[in-house]
Order: structure tokens, then C-alpha cells, then sequence
């Protein structure tokens, strides 16, 4: 199968600096700070706002040849289903990758807006499931008191229970978090596509509930040595179930080598982080973490990034989850020139020989 | 002050007509295996989901002047938040309204989902919160909790809903909801705080209605009953100090002539099939207050689809038809119009009407009864204007 790349979506902000994250694209101006002179006029009134500027985003991912988008879930963002419905109907191929965690309430509830998401995309929609946030207090904002310790517990039965009503009727169940009587869906609510489940993390604990749910695993950004350890490390601990891995990393790609650090150097200058001392390396970890979440960053000519990306897929990575700032232009840059590269890295023949 | 007419999108497929059962538009009915899958054309596979004709709906119910439409939510029935998200880009007006109950989320994501619904669709989403019919389905949905509990949780989400909205950080102990300095991101913290429709017919539904709701939805019933109902609501909310305004959804079948109004029925009536008749003289399932006081109305006797005539123009065989609550409307363009400015003089505020088939309907509804409707500018009109 070939390999999938998704596009992430940004979900709480982007802009083309990195000391403007404040700075909504397609938000209204605040009156009192006008983005033009004075002496100009600007037409733009309340007429847009940031969800026709995720819109964007999502057509230059469509159109430059991703797979999907991914929509991750921060809390000081945009909420992720209601943007995959957003965009559901402007897209026709691009799957769409939701992101959330399992205090947000019932798994049949999740269930039954996953089949109509299928329903309605033909099959599109996926499922990142994640943790939460790590910190007792954030978790309790955000209305989650259910104990550290029991959040995997949490996550294994809210994955039992929407699959289960997903494939089986009568579905029963009676857990710690949920319970369902005589559940499942019918008629026309049944037998949908499950969504694809995407589980991350790398613990024993983690990997065996990923071992036991998961479609995808996805990684996070890490040199090639630490993947490859991982990969192994996981097939070892779940020999018997081989999900697919993703790698969740950005990308900072230009003609030349030269321009994609000096971009580096002026991003990070923007920030007010501290440019690192060994310009050296491919990946630059934290580089923009702060905005995109991942943990780190490929920074090189698109040849450099290509064969990186290529290199992972060599290690076992099908699945690619990228992001760049600022999303729209980048979707595009991505799409039309490093893309095709990795595409031809990749492809069967290449593989053997390499 | 004027009334607001919305409409209804159906969750869950329908009939072409009050005739028949088919041909039959989506995919779902009970018992009814004549379905079309997709578009019109006859179930192939056309690339159409029927996404497609509830678009078609929502678009024709905002240009015949409706403010939007309820979303019914039902084990069956597709999903409200999806649906109003996946046409939010295609409406202008249209105004979503999400039947939702409060045990199903994390209030503080339903206040995220709640904001960003709000930033994707300008302010046009609103909530019809309800509160489970009990039984069996209330099981199916995973929930366990008994009947006046589950009200006692709708009022502590709709206080952390609404302590969130208005600025954190907020905290809240309850028995069902605990939050700790909670509160929404800007900009989302920006928007507008959905407005809030409420059903239930019991006590305890009566009770968090009157904390909590702008209008307290009820299905049609006898006027008598819907103008004590009303003037029960609308006392008790003002005891606290608060106003609450009232809201009717009932189905009409309006035509240019009475004659023509009731051939529809009577056709439609007679093609109904034995088995569901039988089913309808046995039904009984759940603890609803409000569906067992429509079953209350059933006639004596069934012969003709003239038992069902409860008062004029008030037809209680509707669930007959197409399922779900059973008095409707049925007459002329004028009577009908007619009927829902008594029903304003009893109390409604809203209307959320519908019609079979939801989609040509709502350009008739729009050109021809809505026109007729004088509201509170009725002459004769003795209520007060708040
Ligand atoms: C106009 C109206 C619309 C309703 N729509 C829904 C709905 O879409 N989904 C649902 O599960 N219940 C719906 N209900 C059910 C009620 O919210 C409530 O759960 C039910 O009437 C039981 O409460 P009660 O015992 O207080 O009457 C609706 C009720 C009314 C009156």
C-alpha cells in the first residue's frame, strides 16, 4: 500500500511569523487595531473569520496531493469534530483525522456521530485518541476527574464499547466507565466503517492498549535510530497484532539547504528561542512544538527532507502526519516539492534496491 | 414582539407524500424496505448521500423564510452536531437546532463544540435540550440514569455551561459535573451563548425549564391542556424571577381547500398497513410524561381517519403516517394559519412546524400559510407585549 500523507490542520491559530501566533488569519480586526493605514479602506469587515482560513488550508492539502487532514484537539483551539464537518463537504477523497481524548464523554455517543460521518464521507473518518492533557489541574478544567491511573482503562473501554455497538447488535456492556444495554446499530446506522483508531504513546502499558485497538500507532518525531528501536520495540511487545506506524513530525523544507536555515534561524529569532549551536543535523527538536505540537522538526533542502521521510518509511513508518507554519503556503510547498519526492523514494523497485 | 417559525430537517428519511410509504426519500423507516440509498434516482449508486437532500431542505426552508430548523435526534436518526456542521458553508440564514442531552458530554466540551459551531456558522446554532425518554433507549444510549435524576443532571450541565460561557475561570461541584477553574480559549470565548429551547412534559422537566430555557418547547396538544401547560411554565419561571417564552412543534398538512387537506389524510389513512395499526393499539414503552400524554388521546374506536378529529383542523392519527407525535394540523391554507394564530393567543411564542415531504413543503408553508400568520399583530390580540 502506498503511503499516506496527512496534512495537519491548524486548529488553534496560524500565522506567517512566529511571533504573531496571537494573530488569527481571517479573524476580524479589532477596530481599535486596524491592520491597514488609516488612508486605506479595508472591505473585509466581520464578513470572514478563521474557519474560512481552515477552509483554505484544507483545499491546498486536497489539492496538493495529501491523503488527509489530521485535526488535532487543543483545548485553547478549535473543537475537531465540528471542524471535520466543516470541511467534510468541500473535500471528496481527503480522509479526515480527528483528534481527541475519552473524557468527552459517552463512547455510544462518539459512535453514533462516527457513523454519520461515514455516512456522509463514504468512510472518511478516523480516530486519534489520545490521553488528554498530562497535568491533574488542565485535566480538571477541562471537566476530566477520572484519576491518572485509570485514563488507559478509560480509553480501552470507551474503544470497546464504540466498537462494539459500531459491529454487533445486541450489544451489551458493563464497565467501570460505561455500560450499554441491548445496544448497537441498526438498518441503515449499521455495519459503517468503523474508524480507523490511531493510539500513541510508548509504555508497556501503552503499546499493549495499542497492541489491542489500534489500526495505526503513531510516533512521535525522533531521529531514525530511536524509530527504528521503537518499531521494534513494539513488534516484539504485540507480536500478535502489526498495526501500521505513523511518524507525527514537521517539516521545514526550501530549494536549498542555506535558505531552510536561514528560514530556521528567522522562525526561531521570532519565537525568541535560541538557535542551536550544531546546524548540522536534519532534526531539529522543539523547533516549533510551541505551535504544532510535534517534537520536532526536518529542516533541509527538499532532497535532504525527502530522503529523511523516505528513510523513515524504510524503518516501517506507512503513515506521515506533517505540519509546517504557516499551514496554507506550506501545504502547498509540501505537496508540489518534497511529496513527489518521497513518492519516488518509496516506490517498490526503490525500496529493494535500497 | 413577533413569533419564530422554524422547520425541521428529517433525521431519518421520509415518505414522498402523506399517501403512502414510498417512494420513500433516505434511507431509514421502520419496516419499510423500500428504500432509496442515496439520491432520488432509484438507489444506485449515484455518489449522493442523503447529506445531499437535507442540504436541499435546509437551503429551501432559510429562502421560504424559516429561521432554521430542529434536528431530531433519535437512536435511529443521524446525528445533529455532524449534520450541522457538514452544511454550515452551504446556508445563510438556516439556524441549527440541536436536540441535545446533557448526559452524553463533557459539559466543557460541549461548550468548545457549542463555541465552534457558533464561529463556523456565524451564531445560528441553538440547543433543543432534551432529556431521554427512559426504557429501553435510554439503555441503548448507555445511560443508566433514572428519570427525575437524569433532570437533576440536565440543570447542574446547563450551570456549568453556562457559568463557562460567561468568563472563566469557573468551578462547580455537583453530583453529576465537576469542573475546576474552567473556562473557553479566545476567541471563542467570544461568541454568543446558544439560545435554549427545553422539552419534557413532567415535573421535573417543568423545573430545570424554568432555570434554564428562553422557550419551553411541548408538542401540540388539546389547546385547553397546551394553554395550562403554558400559563404553568410561564408562572412558574416567573417565580424566580425569570421570563420564559413558549414554543410549539407540530406537523401541518395545509392545502388550498379544506376538501383537498383531508383527501390527503384520507388517502394516507387508508394505505396504512395493518400491522402498524395493531402495533399503535399496543404501544406503551418508556417513561416520558410527554409521550404518554399524546398516547392518551387515541380514539375509541378506529374506522375511518375521521376518529382522529379531536377539534378542527386538529388530526391526532399523525403518527400514523410517518411515526413520531400525533396531533398535527390539517386544512386550508387560511384555517391553518388560523389555527397557529389561536395557539399564539394561548401562549406559543415559536412554532417549529414540518410537513411531509419536508423539502416541497417548506416553499409551500413559506409562500402560503406563513404569509397568513398575523402572530401578536393580530387585531384582537388582548396578551400584552413584553
Ligand atoms: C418537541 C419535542 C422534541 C423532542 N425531540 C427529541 C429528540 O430529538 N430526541 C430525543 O431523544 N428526545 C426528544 N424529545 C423528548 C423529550 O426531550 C423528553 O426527553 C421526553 O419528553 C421525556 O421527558 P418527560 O418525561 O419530561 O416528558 C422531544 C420532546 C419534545 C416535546
Amino acid at each position: 500500500m502506498a503511503n499516506q500523507f496527512y496534512w495537519q490542520l491548524p486548529t488553534s491559530g496560524d500565522a506567517r511569523y512566529g511571533d504573531a501566533t496571537r494573530q488569527r488569519r481571517g479573524e476580524a480586526a479589532d477596530p481599535n487595531y486596524p491592520v491597514f493605514g488609516s488612508g486605506v479602506t479595508d472591505p473585509r469587515q466581520n464578513a470572514f473569520n478563521y474557519y474560512d482560513y481552515i477552509h483554505q488550508v484544507t483545499k491546498a492539502a486536497d489539492i496538493s496531493g495529501f491523503t488527509g487532514v489530521f485535526i488535532p484537539d487543543n483545548p485553547d483551539g478549535e473543537e475537531p469534530w465540528i471542524v471535520a464537518g466543516y470541511i467534510a463537504r468541500s473535500t471528496q477523497r481527503l480522509k479526515l483525522l480527528t483528534q481527541f481524548d475519552a473524557s468527552r464523554g459517552s463512547a455510544v455517543y462518539a459512535a453514533k456521530n462516527a457513523v454519520s460521518f461515514q455516512r456522509y464521507t463514504g468512510g472518511r473518518f478516523a480516530w486519534h485518541i489520545t490521553e488528554g492533557n498530562s497535568d491533574e489541574h488542565t485535566r480538571k478544567q477541562l471537566g476530566d476527574f477520572v484519576p491518572k491511573e485509570d485514563i488507559l482503562a478509560r480509553i480501552d473501554e470507551f474503544i470497546t464499547v464504540a466498537k462494539g455497538v459500531l459491529t454487533t447488535y445486541p450489544f451489551n456492556f458493563v464497565g467501570r466507565f460505561f455500560e450499554v444495554q441491548d445496544g448497537g446499530f441498526q438498518g441503515p446506522l449499521s455495519s459503517r466503517e468503523v474508524p480507523r483508531v490511531y493510539l500513541s504513546g510508548s509504555s508497556d502499558e501503552q503499546v499493549a492498549l495499542s497492541a489491542k485497538h489500534a489500526d495505526v500507532h503513531v510516533l512521535e518525531a525522533a531521529g531514525h535510530e530511536t524509530i527504528a528501536q521503537q518499531i521494534a520495540r513494539y513488534q516484539q511487545a504485540a507480536s500478535t497484532n502489526a498495526p501500521e506506524f505513523a511518524l507525527r513530525i514537521d517539516v521545514l523544507a526550501r530549494e536549498t539547504r542555506e535558505e531552510a536555515l536561514a528560514d530556521a534561524k528567522r522562525f526561531l529569532g521570532q519565537t525568541g528561542a535560541p538557535i542551536p549551536k550544531d546546524e548540522s543535523s536534519l532534526l531539529w527538536p522543539g523547533f516549533a512544538a510551541e505551535y504544532t505540537g510535534a517534537n520536532a522538526s526536518l529542516i533541509g533542502s527538499y532532497d535532504e527532507v525527502a530522503a529523511a521521510l523516505a528513510a523513515y518509511a524504510n524503518l516501517g513508518v506507512t503513515q506521515f502526519v506533517l505540519a509546517a507554519v504557516p499551514h496554507f503556503e506550506e501545504a502547498y510547498r509540501v505537496g508540489s516539492y518534497v511529496l513527489p519526492l518521497v513518492r519516488e523514494l518509496t516506490r517498490p523497485a526503490q525500496k529493494q534496491a535500497a | 414582539m413577533t413569533i419564530d417559525v422554524f422547520w425541521r430537517i428529517p433525521t431519518h428519511g421520509e415518505p414522498s407524500s402523506h399517501r403512502a410509504r414510498s417512494p420513500f426519500r433516505g434511507d431509514w423507516f421502520p419496516g419499510n424496505d423500500n428504500r432509496t440509498l442515496s439520491g432520488l434516482s432509484g438507489g444506485g449508486d449515484d455518489g449522493f448521500t442523503y447529506i445531499d437532500y437535507l442540504a436541499e431542505i435546509a437551503r429551501a426552508a432559510e429562502i421560504s423564510g424559516f429561521q432554521g430548523g430542529l434536528i431530531p435526534s433519535f437512536p435511529n436518526t443521524d446525528e445533529p452536531w455532524v449534520i450541522s456542521a457538514f452544511l454550515a458553508r452551504e446556508t445563510k440564514n438556516f439556524r441549527f437546532m440541536i436536540p441535545f442531552q446533557p448526559g452524553f458530554l463533557n459539559p466543557v466540551t460541549a461548550a468548545r463544540m457549542t463555541a465552534s459551531l457558533q464561529r463556523a456558522t456565524g451564531g445560528r446554532a441553538l440547543y433543543n435540550i432534551i432529556t431521554g425518554g427512559g426504557g429501553p433507549s435510554q439503555l441503548w444510549w448507555g445511560d443508566p440514569v433514572k428519570h427525575d435524576d437524569r433532570y437533576g443532571r440536565t440543570t447542574e450541565f446547563l450551570d456549568v455551561l453556562k457559568g463557562i460561557w460567561a468568563g472563566g475561570p469557573f468551578s462547580y461541584n455537583g453530583q453529576f459535573y465537576q469542573v475546576e477553574d474552567a473556562g473557553l480559549p479566545d476567541p471563542l470565548s467570544k461568541e454568543e451563548y446558544p439560545e435554549i429551547y427545553f422539552s419534557g412534559s413532567s415535573d421535573a422537566a417543568l423545573a430545570s425549564a424554568s432555570k434554564h430555557a428562553d422557550y419551553y418547547l411541548s408538542w401540540l396538544e388539546p389547546f385547553d391542556l397546551i394553554k395550562d401547560k403554558f400559563a404553568r411554565v410561564k408562572e412558574r419561571t416567573d417565580q424566580l424571577g425569570r421570563k420564559i417564552k413558549c414554543s410549539i412543534r407540530v406537523d401541518i398538512l395545509a392545502r388550498p381547500t379544506e376538501e383537498e387537506a383531508w383527501r390527503e389524510i384520507s388517502r394516507g389513512f387508508d394505505n396504512i398497513p395493518k400491522d402498524v395499526l395493531d402495533r399503535y393499539k399496543a404501544q406503551n414503552a418508556g417513561d416520558s410524561v410527554g409521550a404518554s400524554r399524546q398516547r392518551g388521546l387515541r380514539p375509541q374506536t378506529i374506522n375511518s381517519y375521521k376518529d382522529f378529529i379531536l377539534s378542527p383542523n386538529i388530526w391526532t392519527g399523525f403518527n400514523l403516517l410517518r411515526g413520531g407525535q400525533t396531533l398535527g394540523i390539517v386544512g386550508s391554507y387560511e384555517n391553518v394559519a388560523a389555527r397557529l394564530d389561536e395557539l399564539v393567543q394561548l401562549g406559543a411564542d415559536a412554532f417549529i412546524l414540518a410537513s411531509t415531504p419536508h423539502l416541497e413543503e417548506a416553499y409551500r408553508v413559506g409562500e402560503e400559510v406563513l404569509p397568513l400568520v398575523r402572530g401578536k399583530a393580530g387585531a384582537g390580540n388582548l396578551r400584552a407585549v413584553a
